[in-house]
C-alpha cells in the first residue's frame, strides 16, 4: 500500500532529524566553555607545580554559595587561580587575586559577585560578566566598563561596590575614587539641597538611595550618546543644567575625574539589607568598660594570676594580690596561711596535699594541682598573708 | 529469467529490511537519548549545601577538653596543644550523639591496649555507645565515630576541619 | 500445524496483527489499543480532512505533562526562589535549558493548534449530527470549548512561574483584565491571587492550579471528548461517507431491525444505522491508525525539539512590582484581548467606557457564548457534515473566517505594532532604546 509506505518514510525520517537534534544537544552538553578553561589550567600547574597538584585541580561547576548574602556565584568555575599562590601573572581568567583584600573578605563569606558585580549565576563567560546583555543590569565593574566611561584607573569601577558595605565610612582603604567623592560631597556642601543618609536640605531630590533608581526614570530627552544612568550622572555632575534645564544646581567646575568619583558614589546608594556581621567596624556583642578592661587584665597578669590560671578564682578572692571572685563561695584566701590553721589545725602544706570536705571534692576532681603547683600555690599564699599582716599594721592608727 | 526477477525481489527484500533495521535503531537512538536527557536533568551538578572544609575558629578560643560544635556536628578534643575531631553522627542510622562526662577516668580495654577515658557517647535513637575516643562497645552502631582531619589554615592560624578526610584514631594536631 | 511463536511476537501481535480477525483482538487484548474502534474508515485516516490537529493538541499535552513533571523537581515555587531556579534551570542543570525551552515552546504551540483544530472543526461542520441515532456533536463541540478555555488558563497559570518581569507584569494585566467583571470583579480578582497583590499566595495558587488541577480536569474533559467522538460515530467525514452510500449502489447493508412498537421518536421501525459498509471503506486500527498516530507523534516531536533549539525561552529580570516594563503585555494569545482594550476605551466628552469591561469582558464574554450556542443555530442539513467549506454553510464559514482575521489582525497588532507607552510603531520604526545602569 502507498499510504503504509509513506507513513514509514515519515516515521524513519523524523527519526534520523530527532536523532540529529537529539545528538546536538548532548554533545553541547557535553563540551561546556567551562571544560576547556578547566584542562588550559590543568596544564598550567601540571607545568608550574608537577602533576600531583593538577590532579588536585577540581572539575565540575564549582560554586560559592553564600546564604546571608543571598549569592550562588561560579565565577570560579574558570576563575581557577583565584586562590592560588603563584599565579600573580598568569593570564586571566587564571589569576591570582590579590591576597590583602581576600584575607579581610574570604571568598567563602563574600563570594565573588558582592564586589565585582556580574551575574554568579551564570556559567558562561559572556552571561557572567554581563557586560552587553539583556535583561541583568548588574555588570562586572571591570575594565572593559572603565574603557567605555574613560576612567583612567581600569579597577577604579570596583569601588561602587565597596561603598555598598562601606557606605558610612569616612575613609575606606583602598577606595580612593570614593573616597575623593565624599571628600568632595563635604567641601561642596551637597546636603544643604539635598537630603543624603538622611539628612539634608530638601531643595534638590533625596540622593540617599538614589542607586536604586531605575535607569528608565531618568530623563535622557537631553543627553547625546549612551542612555545610561551612570552616563546621566557624569553629564549632570559635569553641567547639571545640560541635563535639568530648570535646575538651581550650581556648575561647579567639576573636571572628568570628580564627575566620575561623585558618579561611582552616587550610584552606589542603595538599600542594601546587610547581615550584621557584613556591616564595617561593627562589633557586636557588649563591649567591656576600660575599668573592667583594666581589672581583666591585672588578674590575669598581675600577682596573682596563678589562681586565675588555676581557676581558684572562681570560688576564693585572693584580695591583697587583687584577685576578686564572683562568688565568693569560699573564704578569701589572703587569710589562708593563719585560717587552715585555726580552722583545721593543720598546715597548709598538710591540708592541700590531703584535703577535707569541699576542697577534697574539688581538688580531686575539677582541679589538678601537681606537687609544683601546690608549692607555688602554698608560696603565694603565704606572700598574700605577709601583705595583709603589713596592710593591717598601715591601717591600725599607731598607738 | 524467474531465477533473475526472484533474485533481484529477495535483495530488495533484504535492502529493505537492512534499511528498516537501520530506520529503526535511528528512532531507539533518539528516543533514549531524548530519555537521557530528561533523566540527566535530574541529576544535580551544584548542591545548596554547607562546605566539607570550614574553619572553626582560632586554637585559643576552645577551651581544655571537648567542645560539640553544633551545627557541624563534630566534637572538638582540646588537651594542652594537641586537638582531634570526632564526628558526632551514630554510625547506625546518623543519629546525633550526646556526651557523657564520666566522674572519674574509667580504664577499659579497646584492641588490646589499656586505655585511659574521661567520657562516653551515647546515641538517644537506638542506644548505641561509644568510648571517648570513639570505638562502639554497645548497642546496634556498627562501627566507632569517624575521625576527620584537623589542621592550621596557614591564612590566619585558625583550625580547619575537612569532614572529607578521615584520619586514624591517634592522629593529633599539635599547635 | 501452528507455527512456533517468539515470546516477542507473543507480546507484540497486537501492534502487528496478521489477519482482520486478529486486528479486531487487538483492540480488546491491548490496555493501550482498547482506547481506539476495532476498525476506522480510510478518510479518518486522511491528514487533508482534519490534519490530525486533534492528536496533535493531545500529543504536546504530552509533551507538556513529562517535560512538566521534570521540572516539577527543578523548580521552586516560591518568590525568593522562583527565579534564581529558573536561571540555574538555564545555566547548572544538564539539559535543563533544552527541557524548559521544549516545556515553553509546546505551550504556546498547544494554543494555536488547538485553535485551529476549533477552526478546522468550524469549517468541515464537524459539530453537527449526521444521521446516525444518539449523536450529540453539539455537546461535544462544548467540551472541545472548555478544554480550550482550560488550555488558556494552564497557560496563563504558567506563564507566572518563572517570576520574571515579563511574568509579573503580564499576570498583572490579565488579571485586570478580570477585575473589570461586573459586580463580582474585584472578588474573582482577590480569590484568583490570594490576596491584593501578585504575592506569594498567588504564586502558589498559580502552581497548584497549573501542574495539578487544570491538567486533571484536562484530562477528564479529554476523556468525555474522545469518548463522545467514539459515541458519535466516529469523526464527521464517516457521516459524509454514510450518505454518500446510500446513493451508491452495493449490496443490502446488513443493518439492524428494532421493533419499537412506536416508541422511537419521528423514526421508522427500520432504524437508520450509519453503517459504512466495511471492507470497502475501513481498515483496522491496528496497525493502520496506530502507524499514522506513531508518525504524527514523531514529527510533532521533531518539530518541538528543532523549534526548542532554535528559540530559546527567554528570562527576563528578576520581578520587581517598583519597576513596570515599558511596554507591558500579556501573553500573545490575549494580546488581541489587550488591543480590543484599549481600543474600546472611548472617551467622549465627559465620559469614559470602561475599555477593561467592553473589550475585556463582553467582547470575549460574547464570542464564547456565541461560539457555544452556534451549533444550536446552525440550521444546515446533515449534508454538510464533514465536509470543507459546504455550500451550504458558506454564509457561517465566512462570518467565521471574519472573525478569526479580527482576531489575528489585533494579534498582530498587539505584538508588532505597539512600542512604548502602547504607541503605533510601524515594524520598520525602531522602538527607543531601553535605558541601563552603565
Amino acid at each position: 500500500m502507498n499510504w503504509k509506505n509513506r507513513d514509514w518514510a515519515w516515521i524513519y525520517w523524523s527519526g534520523v532529524v530527532l536523532l540529529l537534534i537529539t545528538g546536538y544537544v548532548v554533545w553541547d552538553n557535553m563540551v561546556p566553555e567551562w571544560g576547556d578553561y578547566q584542562s588550559d589550567f590543568k596544564e598550567l600547574v601540571a607545568q608550574r607545580f608537577g602533576q600531583a597538584r593538577a590532579k588536585q585541580v577540581p572539575a565540575g561547576i564549582q560554586q560559592v554559595w553564600v546564604p546571608q548574602l543571598g549569592r550562588a556565584d561560579r565565577c570560579t568555575t574558570c576563575h581557577l587561580g583565584v586562590s592560588w599562590k603563584g599565579f600573580e601573572n598568569a593570564p586571566e581568567p587564571f589569576r591570582t587575586h590579590s591576597k590583602e583584600i581576600l584575607d579581610k573578605h574570604p571568598i567563602a563569606q563574600y563570594g565573588c559577585t558582592v564586589c565585582h558585580g556580574g551575574q554568579g549565576q551564570a556559567t558562561d563567560e559572556r552571561s557572567a560578566h554581563a557586560t552587553m546583555v539583556d535583561h541583568w543590569e548588574d555588570p562586572v565593574l571591570g575594565a572593559d566598563l572603565a574603557k567605555t566611561y574613560l576612567v583612567k584607573n581600569r579597577e577604579a569601577l570596583l569601588q561602587i561596590n565597596c561603598n555598598q558595605c562601606h557606605r558610612y565610612d569616612h575613609e575606606t582603604k583602598g577606595a580612593d575614587y570614593i573616597n575623593y567623592a565624599k571628600q568632595l560631597v563635604q567641601q561642596k556642601g551637597c546636603r544643604a539641597c539635598h537630603t543624603i543618609n538622611g539628612r539634608g536640605g530638601m531643595v534638590g531630590p533625596n540622593l540617599t538611595y538614589i542607586g536604586d533608581q531605575s535607569p528608565e526614570q531618568y530623563d535622557y530627552s537631553r543627553m547625546n550618546g549612551v542612555k545610561t544612568a551612570f552616563a546621566w550622572h557624569l553629564s549632570h555632575f559635569k553641567e547639571p543644567k545640560a541635563m535639568v534645564s530648570t535646575t538651581v544646581m550650581p556648575n561647579f567646575g567639576f573636571g572628568s575625574k570628580e564627575a566620575q568619583a561623585l558618579a561611582m558614589l552616587v550610584l552606589s546608594w542603595k538599600k542594601t539589607n546587610l547581615p550584621v556581621e557584613y556591616i564595617p567596624g561593627v562589633k557586636v556583642g557588649d563591649v567591656p568598660s576600660p575599668e573592667e578592661l583594666a581589672k581583666e587584665k591585672q588578674m590575669e597578669t598581675g600577682e596573682g594570676a596563678f589562681f586565675v590560671k588555676k581557676t581558684c578564682f572562681i570560688c576564693h578572692s585572693v584580695s591583697t594580690l587583687g584577685i576578686e571572685s564572683a562568688t565568693n563561695i569560699g573564704p578569701d584566701l589572703a587569710n589562708a596561711a593563719a585560717d587552715v590553721q585555726a580552722r583545721f589545725g593543720r598546715t597548709l602544706e598538710d591540708f592541700l596535699a590531703a584535703p577535707t570536705g569541699t576542697m577534697a571534692v574539688v581538688l580531686s576532681t575539677q582541679i589538678h594541682l601537681t606537687p609544683e603547683d601546690r608549692a607555688e600555690a602554698i608560696s603565694k599564699l603565704k606572700a598574700a598573708y605577709q601583705l595583709k599582716l603589713e596592710q593591717e599594721k598601715t591601717a591600725r592608727p599607731r598607738k | 529469467m524467474k531465477n533473475l526477477k526472484l533474485l533481484a525481489s529477495e535483495m530488495s527484500e533484504g535492502r529493505r529490511a537492512f534499511f528498516r533495521r537501520i530506520g529503526q535503531g535511528t528512532l531507539l537512538a533518539a528516543v533514549a537519548g531524548q530519555g537521557y536527557a530528561l533523566l540527566r536533568s535530574l541529576v544535580p551538578n551544584v548542591l545548596y549545601e554547607q562546605p566539607q572544609k570550614f574553619k572553626i575558629g582560632l586554637p585559643t578560643q576552645f577551651p581544655e577538653g571537648v567542645t560539640f560544635i553544633e551545627d557541624r556536628r563534630v566534637y572538638l578534643f582540646r588537651n594542652q596543644n594537641t586537638f582531634h575531631v570526632l564526628s558526632a553522627k551514630c554510625t547506625h542510622l546518623g543519629c546525633t550523639v550526646k556526651m557523657v562526662n564520666l566522674n572519674q577516668p574509667e580504664r577499659v580495654e579497646i584492641q588490646g591496649r589499656q586505655v585511659e577515658i574521661a567520657q562516653e557517647f551515647h546515641c538517644p535513637c537506638h542506644g548505641s555507645k561509644y568510648y571517648g575516643d570513639g570505638t562502639n562497645y554497645a548497642g546496634p552502631a556498627p562501627q566507632p565515630l569517624a575521625c576527620y582531619q584537623i589542621e592550621v589554615s596557614p591564612d590566619d592560624g585558625q583550625l580547619v576541619v575537612d569532614l572529607g578526610e578521615t584520619v586514624s584514631r591517634d592522629a593529633r594536631l599539635t599547635v | 500445524m501452528e507455527v512456533k511463536k517468539s515470546k516477542w511476537d507473543r507480546l507484540m501481535w497486537t501492534w502487528k496483527p496478521p489477519s482482520e480477525r486478529e486486528a479486531g483482538d487487538s483492540v480488546v487484548r491491548n490496555l493501550l489499543l482498547h482506547w481506539f474502534p476495532a476498525k476506522v474508515t480510510k478518510d479518518s485516516l486522511s491528514f487533508r480532512y482534519s490534519f490530525w490537529l486533534g492528536t496533535v493538541s493531545a500529543l504536546l499535552f504530552g509533551i507538556l505533562a513529562v517535560t512538566g513533571v521534570v521540572l516539577m523537581f527543578l523548580y521552586v515555587p516560591s518568590v525568593e526562589r522562583a527565579y534564581p531556579s529558573v536561571k540555574d534551570l538555564e545555566f547548572t542543570v544538564s539539559f535543563g535549558g533544552f527541557i524548559r525551552a521544549v516545556h515553553r515552546i509546546s505551550a504556546h504551540l498547544m494554543v494555536a493548534v488547538v485553535f485551529l483544530h476549533l477552526v478546522r472543526v468550524f469549517w468541515t461542520g464537524a459539530y453537527k449530527n449526521g444521521t446516525a441515532s444518539n449523536q450529540n456533536r453539539p455537546f461535544n463541540w462544548i467540551l472541545g470549548l472548555a478544554l480550550l478555555l482550560i488550555t488558556f488558563l494552564l497557560s496563563f497559570t504558567g506563564y507566572l512561574l518563572p517570576w520574571d518581569q515579563l511574568a509579573y507584569w503580564a499576570i498583572t494585566v490579565g488579571t485586570n483584565i478580570a477585575s473589570a467583571a461586573p459586580l463580582v470583579g474585584d472578588k474573582i480578582r482577590f480569590l484568583f491571587l490570594g490576596g491584593n497583590e501578585i504575592g506569594q499566595n498567588t504564586l502558589l495558587r498559580f502552581y497548584v492550579l497549573h501542574c495539578f488541577f487544570l491538567p486533571l480536569l484536562v484530562l477528564f474533559l479529554f476523556s468525555w471528548h474522545m469518548w463522545r467522538v467514539r459515541k458519535d460515530g466516529g469523526l464527521a467525514c464517516v457521516d459524509k461517507l454514510a450518505l454518500k452510500q446510500k446513493s451508491e449502489t452495493t449490496a443490502p447493508v446488513k443493518s439492524k431491525t428494532y421493533s419499537l412498537l412506536g416508541i422511537t421518536r419521528g423514526r421508522t421501525v427500520h432504524v437508520e444505522t450509519a453503517l459504512v459498509a466495511q471492507d470497502e471503506h475501513t481498515v483496522p486500527s491496528s496497525p493502520n491508525l496506530t502507524r499514522r498516530l506513531l508518525a504524527v507523534m514523531l514529527i510533532t516531536l521533531t518539530v518541538v525539539a528543532l523549534l526548542a533549539v532554535f528559540v530559546g525561552a527567554p528570562l527576563e529580570e528578576a520581578a520587581n512590582p517598583l519597576v513596570t516594563p515599558n511596554p507591558a503585555k500579556a501573553p500573545w494569545y490575549f494580546l488581541w484581548l489587550q488591543e480590543l482594550v484599549t481600543d474600546t476605551t472611548i472617551h467622549i466628552g465627559g465620559l469614559t467606557i470602561n475599555g477593561a469591561l467592553l473589550g475585556g469582558m463582553l467582547v470575549p464574554g460574547l464570542l464564547v457564548l456565541l461560539l457555544g450556542a452556534w451549533p444550536y443555530l446552525d440550521k444546515s442539513s446533515v449534508n454538510s457534515v464533514g465536509v470543507w467549506f459546504a455550500k451550504e454553510r458558506r454564509r457561517q464559514n465566512l462570518i467565521f473566517l471574519a472573525a478569526v482575521i479580527f482576531i489575528l489582525i489585533f494579534t498582530i497588532i498587539g505584538t508588532f505594532l505597539r512600542g512604548p507607552y502602547w504607541k503605533f510603531y510601524w515594524p520598520w520604526q525602531g522602538w527607543p532604546e531601553v535605558p541601563r545602569r552603565f
